[in-house]
């Protein structure tokens, strides 16, 4: 059961701080000319070329081992590295899903082929990953996902259907959660995730539009395709072990709590201009800086326990609840705080990025699992019977 | 923040309060009886002289070692001013002066000099940290144990709900409280301190909703504890400044100055790295 008292204040050691400084130098230059309304979209801005030269400057992988391509470093680099994106907007969607856990679950469950094969590619931005988990009728109940693969001479022949996937259109590979044995009645058991090219024959891809008039996510058919035995991940049946292992690191870092901090940043250069400045927007920030602090104490706290191999899957859950809550609450009250200003001119870009949050908000606590489901797991790991 | 050394002194402070400062010795000393019996176990266990050096016979506990001691002033609901007092020895043995006996309770609305308002604000957060941790193991306890419609009422999906987002509030004001004391008494940070008597304030009034919502009826009587805890957090939210005093001093800081959000929320979250 998880204690109360379970995350202290943590420090990051020097020589990862020290990252800032590289990282923000090249994030300036390399953000100055994209839009705020643009660097809005967070780490869901797909740019592959922007991806490869972070790899190139060795900002991918970075806690992967050198041997596969990665940096070898600490979940502390990595935790100050997320930061700097995250707050310069940066579009590294393309590869955020594969670097944040698709390599990491190949390091963990993989065999040294796997390894050899796809961390390096991950690490070099050569190829991206997205996450096959949903299904039209499996969400929020994951455990019941129906798309199968089954044993066949070649290997593995896959049937059923993803959505949801964020980026599949733009992504060579997929890790898929899957059935291999047993039916829906057996749950959790007889799942298994496989690596999934989707180039391959059989695979047909389609983007949904959301309601911001972005097309980043997708539906996923699978008719007959035939995976070779090593696109099995661990070991069969151990599908649902390794997605909840996925789940501390998923929902820990500070893209749980950042994702509207570009607009928070434009707001706030908006105040500090002349005339911008009045007592209600003061106290506003101060309020938003009030639940922001303490998120971003608990984040580094959260990267502490990871560092020293623990899994905080409750805490980073509670953390991420609100965390998501934080990022849906700072457009709706800066919207509240703009709409005030009757007589003042607002720059367009504020205005842009606010529309453009405004809309995605809903998806901050549907994504990398809902509230209510979040809130039932707390409750539970904190001792609710 | 779990040494041996800050580990044995809240051991040895939680024993004592757990035995001397039980709800039936709290309503006593709230309706009028003497608490010098309390005040004087506390005086010869030490505690009150806990922050002052040791070469004036106290303990030398900076105020990130005694924060475990404040929250439990709060975590017991103790009613008496235990932790202003450890403050206040503190800073008077530093500037020479070594006090005795305990201050007067200090109530909302009187006017006070800021670096005061500033030290009381931190003592507060801490306690309002421990006093919502009590709070909310009686709300989780209360879930368990009724029973309705044939079920433990924590089987309820509103009550899971209601009871994650108090542990959220919890969670997020201990942290807060721990920024608010991780500076050493005599240069407390201004905006690390508006976090922390902000933050726990926030929480204070949304936890003691939730919990009187989840207990029901019998949450509401003068006889079962709750009440000794909720009264407080609404008390000690406004004690120092409520959340709206600290966040104006917050945002002012946040408006006054360049740099991003992420930059400010670093530099009041920040702590320095010692090798484990």
């Amino acid at each position: 059961m998880t204690s109360l008292t379970s995350l202290s204040q943590t420090a990051i050691p020097p020589e990862d701080e020290a990252l800032r400084k590289d990282i923000r130098d090249f994030l300036e230059k390399a953000t100055a000319h994209i839009p705020a309304s643009v660097r809005a979209r967070s780490w869901y801005g797909f740019d592959a070329e922007f991806s490869r030269e972070l790899a190139r400057r060795g900002f991918l992988g970075l806690t992967l081992p050198k041997e596969y391509g990665g940096g070898g470093r600490s979940n502390f680099a990595r935790h100050v590295l997320a930061e700097e994106l995250l707050t310069f907007g940066a579009p590294v969607g393309a590869h955020w899903i594969a670097d944040r856990q698709s390599a990491p679950l190949i390091l963990k469950y993989g065999t040294e082929a796997q390894k050899r094969y796809y961390i390096p590619r991950i690490c070099s931005a050569q190829d991206f990953f997205c996450i096959g988990m949903s299904e039209p009728n499996a969400g929020s109940d994951l455990a019941s996902v129906r798309t199968r693969a089954t044993r066949n001479d070649q290997g593995l022949l896959l049937n059923g259907q993803k959505i949801w996937t964020s980026h599949a259109h733009r992504c060579r590979y997929m890790i898929a959660l899957v059935r291999t044995s047993g039916g829906p009645e057996d749950r959790h058991k007889g799942l298994s995730q496989v690596i999934v090219d989707l180039s391959l024959p059989g695979v047909a891809v389609g983007p949904i539009v959301d309601l911001t008039g972005d097309a980043h996510f997708c539906e996923v058919f699978f008719d007959n395709v035939q995976l070779n035995e090593d696109a099995l991940i661990g070991v069969e049946g151990q599908g649902w072990e390794q997605v909840t292992s996925e789940l501390a690191f998923e929902r820990s870092g500070p893209e749980r709590m950042l994702s509207s901090v570009v607009l928070l940043d434009e707001w706030l250069t908006f105040l500090r201009a002349e005339g911008g400045r009045d007592p209600h927007s003061t106290r506003l920030a101060g309020r938003i800086m009030a639940n922001l602090a303490p998120l971003r104490a608990m984040s580094v706290a959260l990267t502490g326990k990871l560092a020293r191999g623990e899994s905080p899957v409750v805490e980073a859950a509670l953390v991420k609840d609100l965390g998501t809550t934080l990022e849906q609450q700072i457009p709706t009250w800066i919207a509240g705080d703009l709409g005030s200003r009757l007589g003042n001119d607002v720059p367009l870009e504020l205005m842009a990025a606010l529309k453009y949050l405004t809309e995605a908000s809903p998806s901050f606590s549907l994504r990398g699992g809902t509230r209510e489901i979040l809130r039932g797991m707390v409750a539970r790991g904190l001792g609710l019977r | 923040m779990s040494s041996y050394m800050d580990n044995s002194f809240a051991d040895a402070l939680q024993q004592i309060l757990t035995k001397e400062c039980t709800p039936r010795v709290i309503r006593q000393i709230e309706h009028g009886d003497s608490c010098d019996s309390l005040w004087a176990s506390l005086e010869e266990s030490g505690f009150p002289n806990a922050m002052v050096p040791e070469e004036d016979g106290g303990a030398g506990l900076s105020l990130t070692e005694a924060f475990p001691l404040l929250e439990l002033c709060g975590a017991h609901a103790l009613p008496l001013p235990l932790g202003e007092t450890m403050v206040m020895r503190a800073l008077l043995s530093a500037s020479g002066q070594p006090g005795r006996g305990g201050i007067q309770r200090i109530e909302a609305g009187h006017e006070l000099p800021t670096d005061l308002v500033n030290l009381l604000a931190c003592v507060y957060s801490a306690q309002l940290s421990g006093a919502l941790q009590t709070t909310f193991k009686l709300t989780l306890q209360y879930a368990n144990e009724r029973a309705q419609f044939g079920r433990a009422i924590g089987k309820f999906q509103a009550i899971q709900h209601q009871l994650s987002v108090m542990a959220e509030h919890v969670f997020a004001a201990r942290m807060a409280a721990q920024m608010g004391c991780s500076a050493p008494l005599q240069q407390l940070s201004l905006e690390a301190v508006a976090v922390a008597k902000d933050r726990t304030s926030e929480a204070a009034q949304e936890v003691a909703a939730i919990a009187h919502a989840v207990h029901g009826a019998i949450g509401f009587t003068e006889e079962y504890d709750l009440q000794l805890y909720t009264r407080r957090l609404h008390d000690w939210r406004c004690v120092g400044g409520s959340e709206s005093y600290w966040h104006d001093v917050l945002g002012s800081a946040l408006v006054s100055r360049n740099g991003s959000a992420l930059d400010l929320a670093r530099a009041v979250s920040d702590v320095s790295w010692s090798p484990a």
